[in-house]
């Protein structure tokens, strides 16, 4: 008989994809509300759909269309993510399992998130930017571990990951500020806004672009 | 030497505390005795700084409220609230509900009905003012010093991005000069209050716990019993530090607000609903009413006993604790406009503290009045600390009501003193939101040992003078602090005009 202990804060697989739980509103149906992390969109289900997973160091993920590895031994910094793996909040804190967080200072015994979260080393794991050589991706479930689900034929390819007209980049630039859109795209070249062609690759650098949202979402 | 300038407030805040804690322990009828003095010398010589300070951030916030700094919001224009209205307006009501307000919510109305302010005792008249007192001191005044400590704090941590420090409120005085001798005596004052703020309420709740327990259980009502109550409290609590049972301790509070909830719709179902609804309505008009006669009141050609007893002990009581909910209202409120703040901070927990206390008071004076039952409430207002049992007794479901009612003191105790902790922590650190366990531990010990020095020393009075003395250089402290924030919002008003014209332009 499968328990299901669903809370909020947990890394959940629902439809082969990684989710995390945001509430779980027992009255309901569909009680455990998720939101994928890969385009923050937001699905309902019920507990017995979904798998639990518990993040560690070494995991990547894709979070927000960006590419992270979760790393412990590197320090943080001002505007690092950190993913909050072992939460023990203080009085003033407002935080719990699992919440992604923009470092704002670092302290030190700990660091200062923008929501103004005191939060000590031990309570997160860094989230680099990137996909590092040996990380472990759990962005989808282990098709060979899911028979049961049958959910072979339901494994999305990287193609989502592609971009697609509409989507909004930012620059990492230090010197200047450039937002631009993806209006045309021929093979592996991008169009983007304001005369410029780059290749997918590049694009798809979390060092040197990070995606901001699709219009279409507005 | 740049350790010590580094830890210089936590420790010269520690020493000072230590040295009271001793003088305490070593010499304890000569700390009676000077607590005696300043209790006199507050009467007759520093009564009119605290009525002036209090009455000055009630006209100050309401000042606020209807100022062209109301749309300022608290953090970046594009902040929004980390709460919903609802949760928000909860928790602040959370926040200034504690021991205080179950240990006088039936103790002050029935006192002040057999020893008024004023006129004769045991009247339908002496009933009325007691009533009007009890909203007074409860009121407006109260929440108008938490609006003001709680809107400088966060103005200056989400706006000017400064650490959570009461120093850093006077940035646009001192400058960097925050972080210097000046600075750091601002500090210290503030730790130093907040000691003897949060001391009052443990020592009050180690009466209360006492007490609960002597009714229920019949232990014996005596000093020793109190100490071995503030011990286990402490013992909890350390435990409750090194295991990670933190969290059990917001648990704990959230639960206390549903048995307060509990409790308050209990007695508005037991007992005499519309006396109760009548108490209200007519408390509010006359607290109205005699609004600025009351907030004023001193009276100079005759003796000022009841003032210092009750409404300067409360000024004193309410600046010491200031730090401490300040720093958890601007916690909470980021992303409101200065407008909302006041009006959740200033308006709506006063209509909630009102409520507690018609239900309450009205309930209680309903039984002494309608029933004549002179003796019931001599009884009382003599036997403070049994006050809510006593009530208790009286109602049906006397029991159930009685344990709950133990059961939120004693909750109460365990997070006021877990929370304190943490804040002391915080101001001890030069504000920052993590401070260390063994730093809080540390506070937790000597917080609990000065609660329990003042108890040895001589119980409630010597609670009340101690911090009466405690509290006063704060208020000089917050005084200026409204200056320095009029100066914030002017600045922050300034920085918009011309984010403005650059835009035009």
């Amino acid at each position: 008989m499968k328990l299901f202990q669903v809370r909020k804060g947990q890394f959940v697989y629902y439809k082969n994809e990684l989710h995390r739980v945001y509430t779980v509103k027992p009255v309901y149906k569909k009680s455990v509300h998720l939101v994928r992390l890969r385009d923050l969109t937001q699905h309902l289900c019920s507990a017995a759909e979904v798998d639990r997973y518990q993040p560690k160091e070494g995991d990547s993920f894709i979070f927000n269309h960006n590419v992270f590895t979760l790393n412990k031994d590197r320090k943080a910094q001002e505007g690092d993510y950190i993913l909050i793996t072992n939460p023990d909040p203080d009085y003033l804190d407002h935080y719990s399992l699992n919440e992604i967080e923009v470092v704002d200072t670092v302290e030190n015994k700990g660091v200062i998130t923008n929501n103004s979260n005191g939060i000590r080393h031990h309570e997160y794991l860094l989230m680099v930017p990137g996909r590092t050589e040996n990380s472990n991706p759990i962005e989808f479930r282990d098709v060979n571990h899911s028979e049961e689900n049958n959910v072979n034929e339901s494994v999305p390819s990287f193609d989502i990951f592609l971009p697609s007209i509409g989507d909004v980049y930012k620059k990492k630039d230090e010197a200047s500020s450039f937002e631009s859109m993806v209006v045309a795209i021929k093979g592996n070249i991008i169009f983007l806004g304001g005369g410029l062609e780059i290749i997918e690759e590049e694009l798809l650098d979390s060092t040197k672009w990070e995606f901001l949202y699709n219009i279409l979402d507005q | 030497m740049e350790k010590f300038k580094e830890k210089s407030v936590l420790i010269i805040s520690l020493a000072l505390t230590l040295i009271f804690i001793l003088w305490g322990i070593f010499f304890t009828d000569n700390l009676a005795k000077v607590t005696n003095i300043i209790y006199t010398g507050s009467i007759d010589y520093l009564g009119w700084v605290y009525i002036g300070t209090t009455f000055f951030f009630v006209i100050f916030s309401i000042y606020l409220l209807f100022s062209k700094y109301g749309h300022i919001r608290l953090g970046k224009p594009t902040d929004k609230p980390d709460f919903n209205t609802a949760s928000w307006l909860a928790m602040l009501f959370g926040a200034g509900m504690g021991i205080g307000i179950v240990y006088w919510g039936v103790a002050e109305p029935v006192t002040h009905y057999t020893k008024p302010p004023y006129g004769e005792g045991y009247t339908i008249d002496a009933a009325n003012t007691a009533m009007t007192y009890t909203f007074f001191h409860w009121g407006l005044h109260p929440w108008a010093i938490y609006t003001v400590i709680g809107l400088a704090l966060a103005f200056f941590q989400y706006n000017k991005r400064l650490p959570a420090s009461i120093s850093s409120v006077f940035y646009p005085i001192l400058k960097d000069r925050i972080n210097g001798p000046i600075g750091k005596t601002i500090d210290i004052l503030s730790v130093f209050a907040t000691v003897f703020g949060i001391a009052t309420s443990l020592g009050l709740g180690a009466l209360q716990v006492t007490a609960g327990m002597h009714t229920i259980f019949n232990a014996p009502d005596t000093l020793m019993v109190q100490i071995i109550v503030i011990i286990v409290a402490t013992v909890i609590f350390l435990i409750s530090v090194n295991t990670g049972l933190e969290r059990g301790i917001q648990y704990l509070s959230n639960s206390a607000m549903i048995i307060s909830f509990a409790i308050l719709l209990l007695i508005l179902i037991l007992g005499p609903t519309l006396t109760i609804v009548k108490v209200f309505f007519n408390t509010t008009g006359l607290y109205l009413n005699n609004f600025i006669q009351m907030s004023l009141r001193l009276r100079p050609f005759g003796e000022g006993e009841w003032i210092a007893a009750w409404t300067l002990f409360y000024w004193a009581w309410w600046i010491a604790w200031a730090p401490f909910v300040g720093m958890f209202i601007a916690r909470i409120s980021r992303g409101r406009t200065v407008k909302e703040f006041v009006i959740g901070v200033l308006i709506v927990p006063t209509i909630g503290t009102c409520l507690w206390m018609s239900i309450f008071g009205g309930a209680a004076l309903d039984l002494v009045v309608h029933n004549n039952n002179h003796d019931l409430a001599t009884y009382i207002s003599e036997n403070v600390s049994l006050a809510i049992f006593t009530f208790f007794d009286q109602l049906p479901l006397s029991t159930f009501l009685g344990i709950l009612g133990f059961a939120l003191v004693a909750i109460y105790y365990i997070t006021v003193a877990d929370t304190a902790t943490f804040v002391l922590g915080m101001l001890s650190e030069g504000g920052t939101l993590n401070p260390s366990n063994k730093i809080k531990m540390t506070w937790g010990v000597i917080q609990s040992a000065v609660a329990a020095v003042l108890l040895i020393s001589g119980g409630l009075e010597v609670l009340q003078t101690a911090s009466i003395a405690a509290a006063l250089p704060f208020a000089f402290i917050m005084l200026v602090m409204s200056y320095s924030l009029l100066k914030g919002f002017n600045g922050e008003l300034e920085i918009q005009r011309r984010k403005k014209r650059v835009k035009e332009t």
